[in-house]
């Protein structure tokens, strides 16, 4: 059940955001896609979302075509860089929507939907908040929030887009730690967008180096740091 | 790759192209085409009755008349606008919104009711009439009941676009000009002015059509005595009760032209000056 | 300093900024005399008639049949406004397409054109023998003269609110929720349904109520169109008018009270929904 990513590349009108990336991830990993703005690494994210079609090359996961499918139907949760939370609905409606739009055979029950709901906000610690609205939220909570409705489906992948480029240092430590946490409880895995390279350090077991739309270098974080391949790996790790 | 697939957000061709005709349709059947109609009528018997139709003595009486009573009322409106926007966007003070509402007043009552309330007050039944006619001076049914409607239907353009314009831009560049010496007119003409003036521009623009074209209110005070008291809406009326048509269309394609042109106008101080006008306008 | 001799002015308000005593000044002045004392005078008129009489006044059936027109047709146009601004607005903000500039910029014609010219066009335009009037008439039915000649400027007059409220608002969402709607399972039709319209709610209600109130009070542009039948096809606005000429200035404030009471209250309403609008931000 790898995740099998094969030479994606992808042009918005004349710049080509991607060109020719490729990665394999084994079932349950944490890969961090790390690099400067313009790398790609936001394109080939969201691609693997299914919120950007990818012009050629293939994804394999859990046996699927990947890229043959849309969006909804992919069970890829994401968590967008600012939120995304949906204003007009509490904590609990947020969290229970990837619940509640699925079509009546597959619908969970009312009370199992608020069961989970719970069970979520006790994991990403923000016990008792069904009620609040996001706009009574912080950052770190909301982010939190994004997390528990990201992780409410159940997904097969976890997509998040530099999740914590908004929030304060403090408060980034602190969820990034929550975050291998959960993925470690779950198992899913999960790809993990960031320019910040101590973040991706810390917390990916897979990292993928990117400038320019390709992957410079892949690997785990130490044989990465000891062993730089190019010399804009060897710059970037040691900004 | 075997299928295609969309941006989850992008609309299908289907929709796209059923919302599209919905849209389209509606505004060419209920907005463009009353206008083409307008000058098709005027055209229809001719230019030259077109012209005559326009350079006839009444109408030129009409158009006089409408410049006169808006040439009156938009620099005053201008100054209160001015005004009213200095006073709430560079100070602080109790019933600002009390305030503001009552500016919005005059744009969300009806056009008659706008003229009722004048011969409520200058009529020879209202309060202030028979005191007035007692010195000879007539407020209906002559010129200054005319400006008195239009300033009234007229006066929240200017302050509506200065208000949210200059309580955007905040009160720094003037507290800076305070420190350095300058009185408050020389603040408002060096400092003020200079960051308002399209926002200015657009306002006028709009309260200048209104003026122009404002019916209702102007209905009510006017004696609609041919070739004297009729502002160009007023005559159009008059000229198609009397089954003028081609005369009260050529006078109505005039004021149309008016109003496409307040429209490019408008559009291009939008697409040019975005920034400079209110933050709603920002699109 | 004071050695020397130099007088030092004390600040004669708390004011930073000059003019604050002349602006506000003026612009109560302007405010109480334009407006306020008409308004006053239009307030106040009804009351010579007594409670009672001003109930008699309102309470006739040509009355209270022009006031039913002009508010119940001023609410199906805002209705009807709402649905097909939304749309416009839908494929102005979504869509990409030639000439797609201009036609935003006709969604003002309402807006600009003097209500006059728009009267007169769109009555030539419904009759039996216009345009689109006479390819109703060959399916029997009769916009010109009737209410729905009513029903047909107030749609006409109020697009533009409806339009310009809910588009600032729309293009401001950008596509971010759909998207996560869209990780989450949602159909393209739940996503609007669940989350862009409830969101567009507070934005589209403004939008009717302006349209609501622009149309209750429209004068111009119906009055050509309408068939103005006492009790059938008379709008409110037009029996002031009439009301006036015959010098029944009580009968005439009576019902321009109700007219501004109904603006009042559309006002607050307004003032209302934008608080609203702001707190679910």
């Amino acid at each position: 059940m790898s995740l099998v990513v094969d030479s994606v590349t992808k042009k918005f009108a004349r710049f080509p955001a991607l060109k020719g990336a490729s990665f394999v991830a084994p079932q349950g990993a944490f890969v961090s896609l790390l690099g400067p703005s313009g790398s790609g690494k936001t394109t080939l994210l969201r691609i693997l979302g299914g919120l950007e079609v990818a012009d050629s090359g293939s994804v394999r996961f859990a046996d699927l075509n990947w890229l043959d499918m849309p969006a909804r139907t992919r069970n890829a949760g994401f968590v967008f860089q600012q939120y995304a939370l949906f204003k007009h609905m509490t904590v609990a409606d947020n969290i229970a929507f990837g619940l509640k739009v699925r079509p009546r055979d597959r619908r969970p029950s009312r009370a199992d939907i608020a069961k989970r709901v719970t069970e979520l906000l006790a994991l990403v610690q923000l016990p008792g908040l069904e009620a609040r609205y996001p706009s009574q939220l912080s950052g770190g909570q909301r982010q939190r929030v994004a997390l528990a409705r990201a992780l409410a489906i159940d997904p097969r992948m976890l997509l998040l887009d530099e999740p914590f480029g908004a929030l304060d240092a403090k408060v980034r430590k602190e969820l990034r730690a929550d975050l291998r946490r959960i993925h470690d409880h779950a198992g899913v895995t999960t790809v993990f967008v960031t320019h910040d390279q101590e973040e991706a350090f810390a917390v990916a077991d897979l990292v993928a180096v990117m400038k320019d739309g390709r992957i410079e270098q892949y690997g785990a974080p130490q044989d990465v740091r000891r062993d730089p391949k190019t010399a804009f790996v060897s710059e970037f790790l040691s900004a | 790759m075997s299928k295609r697939l969309a941006n989850p957000t992008e609309d299908p061709l289907w929709l796209k192209l059923t919302l599209g005709i919905i849209a389209v349709g509606f505004i060419a059947i209920m907005l463009l085409l009353p206008l083409v109609l307008v000058f098709k009528e005027a055209l229809a018997s001719g230019v030259k009755t077109f012209f005559s139709a326009i350079v006839e003595p009444d109408t030129l009486a009409a158009v006089k008349l409408s410049l006169l009573a808006a040439a009156i009322a938009v620099p005053l409106n201008t100054v209160f606008g001015i005004a009213a926007a200095w006073s709430i966007a560079k100070f602080d003070f109790r019933g600002k919104t009390f305030l503001v509402t009552l500016i919005d007043l005059p744009f969300s009552v009806s056009p008659v009711v706008a003229g009722l309330v004048y011969v409520l007050v200058f009529g020879m039944q209202g309060w202030l009439g028979p005191t007035l006619a007692g010195y000879d001076i007539r407020i209906l049914f002559s010129l200054p009941g005319i400006v008195l409607a239009t300033i009234f239907v007229t006066f929240p353009f200017v302050a509506r676009e200065l208000i949210p314009l200059m309580v955007d831009q905040g009160r720094d560049e003037e507290e800076a000009a305070a420190t350095l010496g300058a009185s408050g007119f020389q603040t408002f003409l060096r400092v003020t002015l200079p960051n308002i003036k399209w926002g200015l521009l657009y306002g006028i623009l709009l309260c200048n059509a209104r003026a122009l074209g404002e019916f209702g209110a102007v209905s009510v005070l006017s004696g609609h005595i041919r070739g004297q008291t009729n502002t160009m809406p007023l005559h159009v009326q008059l000229l198609y009760d009397n089954y003028d048509y081609a005369g009260a269309f050529a006078v109505a394609a005039l004021l149309a032209m008016l109003a496409l042109l307040t429209l490019a106008l408008k559009s291009f101080l939008e697409w040019r000056y975005a920034d400079e006008l209110a933050a709603s306008h920002r699109h | 300093m004071s050695a020397i001799g130099l007088k030092i002015p004390l600040p004669k308000s708390r004011h930073v900024l000059p003019g604050f005593g002349l602006s506000l000044g003026f612009t109560i002045f302007y405010l109480t005399s334009l407006v306020l004392i008409p308004l006053l005078a239009l307030v106040l008129r009804p009351f010579e008639l007594g409670l009672d009489g001003m109930w008699n006044a309102i309470s006739t059936p040509r009355v209270m049949a022009s006031l039913r027109l002009s508010f119940g047709m001023a609410l199906a146009a805002a209705v009807i406004d709402s649905v097909f601004g939304f749309i416009i607005a839908w494929v102005l903000v979504r869509y990409r397409f030639p000439g797609k500039a201009l036609l935003d910029a006709v969604i003002d014609l309402p807006f600009a054109l003097p209500t006059a010219v728009a009267g007169i066009a769109l009555s030539t335009l419904y009759a039996p023998t216009g345009w689109i009037g006479s390819i109703l008439m060959e399916h029997g039915i009769k916009i010109a003269y009737t209410p729905w000649g009513v029903l047909v400027a107030m749609i006409f007059i109020s697009l533009p609110f409806t339009v310009r409220t809910v588009q600032p608002v729309l293009s401001e969402i950008g596509r971010d929720m759909e998207e996560a709607a869209a990780t989450l399972g949602a159909t393209r039709l739940q996503s609007i349904g669940r989350v862009v319209l409830p969101m567009m709610l507070p934005a589209i209600l403004t939008g009717a109520a302006m349209a609501f109130a622009r149309a209750a009070g429209e004068y111009g542009s119906i009055i050509f169109i309408a068939g103005n039948i006492p009790a059938v096809s008379e709008i409110a606005p037009l029996l002031i008018v009439i009301k006036l000429e015959q010098y029944d200035y009580a009968g005439a404030s009576a019902v321009g009270v109700v007219m501004l009471a109904a603006s009042f209250i559309m006002l607050l309403a307004l003032n209302g929904l934008q608080s609203w609008a702001a707190k679910r931000r």
